[in-house]
């Protein structure tokens, strides 16, 4: 690899990405220019145009939009409405308690969808408001949202998973990525709570009354449907009645089975869900498509061994190791969206920390939790983005009372490091 | 409404139906695909190999449907500073970069994939149609963004000239 | 044409330590040696450069140069590949390779030249045979009803059919835990896969009835060949013929070795009559030359080798 093509492709990137051309052509751009550099013109751009294409040839990858479709079909169909009220029944009488409903309703909602931005704009722009009519700066509320959006990612279904089963090469499996996620997300769930506690009884936030027995069984009744789909989806595929990609398009027939029968949705409405999800679908997936041109790029100049060599070679501490990849993956995620970083940088890391006997699962659920405070940072923030924008207040505003909420993370994220047990106790015990 | 306007307003209608009817399709393809295991007791050969075909062309359509509305994924905290007329002048820049990526990656390094394809008689593993058929959509999704780009430059331009008048 | 100094990128699929990996090796160590360091081999293991069909692909557009795949992947591409997917074709090992090395090898190898693939030399890649998490099959009614999991390849799915069990097509990623978890009963693989993949750990059984030896092939694409002088294609050539006979042995050694894990692990090896299921998958033969009649006369040919 010379090093020119390496500084074509950086330059090139940033300057796209700064003049705002979206971020799938300033990948697939700057992969052109460098590529352009190393191999002839005519197979150069024939072979990007076919890593596009067959970069996203995979049955594992219609997980997706499956989980996209089932998502937006429980946002339409009043799930997030039933989610919220079963949380409130449980800890709105805790100090600061329409805090923690924002987060259990967040991590309730990540436990039956596959994304974040999903959880993140289904209760954050319901609860912002609520939240406010109670004293909380909208600001507070949408740093709350934001973070514990990205326990959904984490606990299963997450798409994020999956697209790092594919990066993997198949060396960890959905299955045990899935259960792997359930603890690290709790965690990460209930370290935002107690940041949360801390802040309410510093500032005096109200706490509500406390739910009877009889109305958390009500809320609970009317949101056992929803919640039942978390044990269909994860279960089948435990209990080996279908693969990750069957178990997605299961969800996606049982959301719609249950917004036509909550009188949510009429057949006619899933004319405008299935556009709504394609177009979503579209952004995500076109977003593969280029990072995989760049992934092989970088495999085709050989910077995967390079990268390898030089962290094993010059660091020989496997601790000094785990803690320089997590820097160079914190300093990636400011800057790129979380799945084109997982595509991209999997290869290139996984190898070296298998060499050093982390599992392969173990690092997923690293990687994953490093780049969720990536799409919480800015410049290329988009959970920021989307986060700050149903709550109704500018990114900048953010910022400061962001910053304690991703230390927060920032903690939880060195325990999952360096504590394998907390991702790979549940998998070992149901032997994935 | 201009002609043009016209023009783009029923492209966009079509794309969005061809969207929905691809995605429909995907989810009764894998449907079936379960149902048959567990109700008929077989597999059919063709649902894995339809469902990804279907996905590449619901994507690589999907892009190209995504540049006529300008909602691909971009980050704007720089291009919120420039001036308005800066504004403009990057906006027209981003358009000449993703018509000239189009031209180049999607529809010269496109064709060239279809034709080498097709030319080399590859077929699919189970469907037995040609590779080449699947690959098309890149070329024409790529000749698609590169009108929506011409399409995006003449309004910019056009509601210059309005401005200065 | 001058010689001059070349790079010879070459992508397959397969980890580092497969035996198929090592007879790469000696490739490169050849033809390094006899081109005196002018001919460079850099060698990208384990998918880096795209999955089988995606290198060929890659070879045939001119941005690799050369590849390992199996001759079940290259049917897609060059048609006379699917004879040597054809189940009981070979008698014995012996037979094998009389046929890949003799006339009839060579020729189903030169035929990839119209398909800008020239294939290089054959690979021993063994014998295919069943392993199973719960059922044993000792003999062909054993596979009634049972879910096994084969490569996305028609000769593949029909051959499962006809001796009676239900061919699943699945991801090999996805493999693992479908063994696991019970969604398939069972796949088919040579040894040193059936222990690489690790799924002797959740397989009981192991039924040797080897219904298939689909070599593995090296090759190289006619828009790098083209490029080649001469001389440089003889020592290509050389040097894939002296690592097809070295990775022989590395092939051997690997299954026993392979062999002795499943063993030590408790896996049960079957030696079944093998005569019951080739009677079973004689209909795919016959199948096969109703949609191929041209490849006919090449089945009989080898059959009387
Ligand atoms: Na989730
Ligand atoms: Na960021």
């Amino acid at each position: 690899m010379e090093v020119i093509s390496i500084i074509v492709l950086f330059v090139s990137f940033f300057t796209l990405l700064l003049l705002k051309v979206p971020v799938a052509y300033s990948i697939g751009i700057a992969t052109t220019l460098s590529l352009l550099l190393n191999i002839d013109k005519l197979p150069g751009l024939t072979t990007i145009a076919q890593r596009m294409t067959t970069g996203i040839d995979s049955f594992a990858l219609l997980a997706i939009p499956f989980f996209i479709l089932a998502g937006d079909i429980m946002k339409r169909g009043g799930i997030a409405n039933r989610l919220i009220n079963f949380a409130k029944s449980l800890v709105s009488s805790l100090p600061g308690g329409l805090a923690y409903v924002n987060i259990l309703a967040s991590m309730l909602f990540g436990a039956i969808s596959g994304s974040a931005l999903a959880a993140a704009s289904a209760i954050g722009s319901i609860m912002t408001d609520r939240m406010e009519e109670e004293g909380y700066p909208r600001t507070l509320s949408a740093s709350v949202n934001i973070t514990a959006s990205t326990t959904g990612l984490l606990i299963p279904p997450s798409n994020i998973l999956i697209v790092y089963a594919l990066a993997s090469g198949g060396t960890a499996s959905v299955a045990a990525l899935f259960i792997a996620g359930y603890l690290p997300g709790i965690l990460l769930g209930f370290a935002i709570m107690g940041y949360v506690a801390f802040i309410a009884i510093s500032k005096g936030y109200p706490k509500g009354k406390r739910a009877t027995f009889f109305e958390i069984w009500t809320f609970f009744r009317k949101a056992f449907f929803s919640l039942l789909l978390l044990v269909i989806v994860v279960g089948g595929i435990v209990a080996g009645i279908f693969t990750a990609t069957e178990a997605s398009v299961i969800a996606v027939l049982y959301a719609a089975i249950l917004s036509l029968a909550y009188g949510d949705m009429k057949i006619k409405d899933f004319k405008g869900v299935l556009l709504s999800s394609a177009k979503t679908t579209a952004v995500v997936m076109f977003l593969i498509c280029t990072s995989m041109a760049m992934s092989w790029l970088f495999s085709f100049e050989g910077i995967p061994e390079m990268i390898s060599s030089f962290l094993l070679e010059s660091l020989n501490n496997k601790f000094a190791i785990f803690l320089a990849i997590n820097v160079i993956l914190l300093i990636i995620g400011t800057f790129m969206d979380m799945t084109p970083a997982v595509l991209i940088f999997t290869p290139i890391f996984l190898p070296v920390v298998t060499a050093l006997g982390m599992d392969p699962v173990h690092f997923g659920i690293v990687i994953v939790l490093n780049l969720c405070i990536g799409i919480c940072t800015p410049p290329v923030g988009t959970l920021l983005f989307v986060g700050s924008g149903v709550a109704k207040v500018s990114v900048t505003q953010v910022i400061k009372p962001l910053l304690p909420f991703l230390a927060i993370m920032l903690v939880v994220l060195m325990l999952i490091s360096f504590i394998p047990e907390i991702s790979m106790f549940l998998p070992r015990l149901f032997g994935l | 409404m201009t002609r043009s306007e016209l023009i783009f307003n029923k492209v966009s209608r079509i794309l969005e139906w061809i969207m929905i009817v691809i995605f429909a399709l995907l989810v009764l393809d894998v449907l079936f695909q379960v149902f048959s295991r567990y109700l008929l007791g077989t597999s059919f050969t063709w649902t894995e190999e339809f469902a990804r075909f279907a996905l590449i062309w619901m994507t690589i359509l999907g892009a190209a449907y995504l540049n006529g509305k300008k909602e691909h994924l971009s980050m704007d905290f720089l291009y919120q500073k420039f001036s308005k007329a800066n504004q403009k002048k990057a906006s027209i820049l981003i358009e000449v970069l993703i018509f000239l990526f189009a031209l180049i990656v999607m529809v010269i390094g496109g064709l060239n994939l279809v034709y080498t394809t097709l030319h080399l008689e590859q077929l699919s593993g189970t469907l037995r149609i040609p590779l080449g058929y699947v690959y098309a959509i890149m070329p024409f999704s790529g000749f698609l963004i590169m009108c929506f780009s011409v399409y995006h430059i003449s309004n910019i331009y056009n509601n210059k000239k309005e401005n200065q008048s | 044409e001058e010689t001059s100094n070349k790079v010879l990128y070459l992508g397959h699929t397969l980890p580092q330590s497969h035996p198929v990996h090592k007879g790469i090796l000696e490739f490169q160590k050849a033809l390094e040696a006899k081109s005196k360091g002018t001919l460079k081999v850099k060698i990208f293991p384990d998918a880096q450069l795209g999955s089988e069909r995606e290198v060929l692909e890659l070879l045939q557009i001119g941005s690799v140069a050369a590849t390992k795949v199996s001759a079940a992947t290259l049917s897609n591409f060059v048609p006379e590949y699917h004879i040597l997917g054809i189940p009981y074709l070979f008698r014995d090992k012996q037979h094998q390779f009389d046929v890949l090395e003799g006339d009839v090898g060579k020729s189903i190898l030169e035929k990839g030249s119209k398909f800008w693939l020239r294939g290089l030399c054959y690979y021993d890649a063994g014998s295919r045979s069943f392993y199973t998490s719960e059922k044993a099959i000792r003999t062909p009614e054993d596979l009634k009803g049972l879910k096994i999991r084969v490569m996305n390849n028609q000769m593949a799915i029909n051959m499962v059919n006809s001796m009676g069990g239900s061919a699943t097509p699945l991801a090999y990623g996805e493999l693992y835990t479908a063994i696991q978890q019970g969604v398939v009963d069972g796949a088919e693989n040579n040894p040193p896969s059936f222990v690489s993949s690790n799924h002797y750990e959740i397989s009981k059984y192991y039924t040797l009835d080897q219904h298939s030896s689909v070599p593995d092939v090296l090759l190289i694409g006619t828009k790098f060949w083209n490029k080649l002088s001469d001389q440089e294609k003889i020592w290509v050539q050389e040097a894939a013929d002296e690592s097809a006979q070295a990775q022989k042995k590395f092939w051997n050694d690997s299954v026993e070795e392979s062999m002795r894990v499943a063993k030590a692990a408790g896996v049960e090896i079957i030696i079944p009559e093998k005569s019951l299921f080739a009677e079973k998958s004689k209909s795919v033969v016959e199948d096969f030359v109703k949609e191929f009649p041209e490849m006919a006369p090449i089945v009989t040919q080898i059959k009387n080798n």
